[in-house]
C-alpha cells in the first residue's frame, strides 16, 4: 500500500489495521507487518491510501 | 417531505434525527464504512480512542448539544466533569514546570495576579457583561487591559484547548459569547460511552423514526431544479429530495454543485470560501495504570511549550479503557506555518508531557494530527459563515458552520438548531 500527500496523520487507518502494521506520527506509515489486505483504504477519511491491486 | 443528508458526522446525524422526528423521510449518505465523522470512537489496543473530539462536551449535561439530544429523545447520559484545573510553575519567575508545579482551580485563575489587576478583573466581570468588547482579538484586548503575561498565557492555553487557535486569532466577541455560554450552561461533561455513545443514540432515534443511513455511499453531485436543491447523485442513481443538508463544510459542498455555482451571482460566496481557514491540532493519547491528571475535568497547561490541555475521561467512564487502565488525552494547537513540521511539533508535545508528568509511568498509545481536509474545525471559531448557502433548500451543518460562541461540538449543535428552526418554522 502507498500513502499519498492527502494524509493528515489522524490515525484512523491504524485503528482498523488488523496486523497493527501502521505507525502514525504526523503521517501514517506501513511497517513490514503490512499484508496488503487493503482494509485501511476504506476507512481513510481523506483518500490518502492507495492499495495496489 | 423528503430530506437528504450528506455525511454522517455529528451535524449530519443531529439534523437527521431532528428532521425524522418532525416527519421528514430522511436518507443519510456516508462515504466511509463508519458513522460519526470526527466524533466517534476508534478501538485501539482495547482503548476507546476517538476519531477527533476528546470524548468531552464543553458545556456538559446542560449545553446546546445536550439540549438538542434531549429534544430528539436520544438516550445518552452526560456526566458533568470535575472542576477544571490549571498547572502553574512553583515559582512564577521560572515560566515552565522544570522546577516543580502546583495546580489551581480554573475559577481561581486571577489569584496569580497583583491586587490591582484582581480588582480590575472584578470590575471587568461586571462591566463586560453589560457592554461587550468588540473589534479586536482576545490577545489584543487582554493586552490593552493588563500588562500581565500570565493572562496572555492563560488565554492562549484556553483558546488552544477549546478552539485549537491562538488568542491572537480569536475575535474578542467570540470569547465573550463563550464566557456568556459558560454562565448559561456551565462547564464540561463526558458522555457515557464516549463520542460513540452520542452517535449510537442518534442512530437509534433516526432508525426508530424510519430514517435510513447508508455507509460506503459517496454522493458525487448535488442536483438543482429551478435554482433550488432537489436531490443528489450516488453512483449512477438519482435521489430526489425537497431538502439537502451537507455535513461536509461549505467548500466541499460547493464542489458538489460547482457547475451551478459557476454563475457570476455566486462569485462573492465562492470568494468568501477561499478565505476560510481550517484549524489544526495534535492529540496525544496516553495509557497509564495510575491516573495522570487525577480528575475528570480539563487540566490546562499554560506553561508547556505546545500542549494546551489534557483530560482523563476514564474517571467518568472506566469502560473507555481496559480494566484498571486510564485513558489520558492531550491536545495542542498547531500554527498554520507549522503544519508542514508536524513531526517536530509532536516531539515538542511529547517533551511537554514528560515535564507535566515527571516520574509518572505511561505509554504513548497513538498520536493523531488534524489539519486541512480533516481538521480540528473546518472553519476557525468566530469565522463560521453560517448554515445557509446561496442555493435555496441547501444547508451546511457541522464544524464548518458552527453557531456563535459554541465551542467545538456545542457550536455544531447551535448551528444545527438554528438550521432546523429555519426549516421547520
Amino acid at each position: 500500500m502507498k500513502i499519498n500527500d492527502n494524509c493528515v496523520g489522524c490515525g484512523q487507518c491504524a485503528s482498523f489495521c488488523k496486523q497493527g502494521a501502521i505507525e502514525v506520527k504526523g503521517k501514517a506509515k506501513a511497517s513490514a507487518a503490512c499484508v496488503e489486505c487493503g482494509i485501511c483504504f476504506f476507512y481513510c477519511p481523506v483518500k490518502a491510501i492507495e492499495v495496489s491491486p | 417531505m423528503k430530506a437528504i443528508i450528506i455525511g454522517a458526522g455529528l451535524g449530519g446525524l443531529l439534523s437527521a434525527a431532528r428532521l425524522s422526528q418532525a416527519g421528514y423521510q430522511v436518507d443519510v449518505f456516508e462515504r466511509l464504512p463508519i458513522t460519526g465523522g470526527r466524533f466517534t470512537n476508534l478501538n485501539y489496543k482495547g482503548f476507546q480512542l476517538s476519531s477527533g473530539a476528546l470524548h468531552m462536551l464543553p458545556h456538559g449535561p446542560s449545553g446546546p448539544l445536550a439540549q438538542l439530544l434531549k429534544e430528539v429523545k436520544a438516550d445518552v447520559r452526560i456526566v458533568r466533569s470535575d472542576k477544571a484545573t490549571i498547572r502553574m510553575p512553583l515559582k512564577m519567575s521560572r515560566p515552565d514546570y522544570g522546577k516543580g508545579f502546583k495546580d489551581i482551580y480554573f475559577n481561581d485563575f486571577f489569584t496569580p495576579l497583583s491586587h490591582r489587576d484582581r480588582m480590575k478583573i472584578a470590575l471587568l466581570i461586571v462591566s463586560t457583561r453589560k457592554s461587550r468588547p468588540t473589534g479586536s482579538t482576545v490577545n489584543a484586548w487582554v493586552r490593552t487591559q493588563f500588562k500581565d503575561e500570565w493572562l496572555v498565557r492563560f488565554a492562549d492555553s484556553f483558546c488552544g484547548w477549546s478552539l485549537s487557535l491562538k488568542s491572537d486569532s480569536v475575535p474578542v466577541e467570540e470569547l465573550f459569547e463563550i464566557i456568556e455560554n459558560m454562565y448559561r450552561f456551565g462547564g464540561s461533561g463526558i458522555p457515557i460511552g464516549g463520542c460513540k455513545g452520542v452517535i449510537d443514540a442518534l442512530e437509534a432515534v433516526i432508525a426508530s423514526n424510519g430514517g435510513r443511513i447508508y455507509t460506503k455511499t459517496e454522493v458525487s453531485k448535488i442536483l438543482l431544479e429551478n435554482g433550488r436543491a432537489a436531490g443528489v447523485v450516488v453512483g449512477d442513481k438519482i435521489y430526489e429530495a425537497n431538502l439537502v443538508i451537507s455535513n461536509l463544510g461549505h467548500a466541499a459542498t460547493a464542489c458538489l454543485c460547482s457547475e451551478a455555482l459557476s454563475e457570476k451571482t455566486y462569485s462573492s460566496y465562492l470568494k468568501m470560501l477561499e478565505n476560510l481557514q481550517p484549524s489544526a491540532g495534535i492529540k496525544i493519547c496516553l495509557a497509564a495504570d495510575e491516573p495522570l491528571v487525577g480528575h475528570s475535568g480539563v487540566l490546562l497547561t499554560p506553561y508547556a511549550k505546545r500542549v494546551n490541555g489534557i483530560n482523563e475521561v476514564t474517571h467518568v467512564d472506566p469502560k473507555l479503557a481496559p480494566p484498571g487502565k486510564h485513558l489520558t488525552i492531550s491536545h495542542q494547537y498547531v500554527a498554520p506555518e507549522n503544519v508542514k513540521n508536524l513531526e517536530a511539533e509532536i516531539e515538542l508535545g511529547l517533551n511537554d508531557l514528560r515535564e507535566i508528568f515527571p516520574g509518572k509511568k505511561y505509554e504513548v498509545l497513538l498520536i493523531q494530527s488534524y489539519h486541512d481536509d480533516w481538521p480540528v474545525n473546518r472553519a476557525s471559531s468566530g469565522m463560521d459563515p453560517g448554515n445557509e448557502t446561496p442555493i435555496p433548500e441547501l444547508y451546511v451543518v457541522g464544524d464548518g458552520a458552527k453557531g456563535k460562541g459554541g465551542i467545538e461540538v456545542e457550536g455544531v449543535a447551535l448551528g444545527v438548531a438554528a438550521t432546523m428552526k429555519k426549516i421547520l418554522c
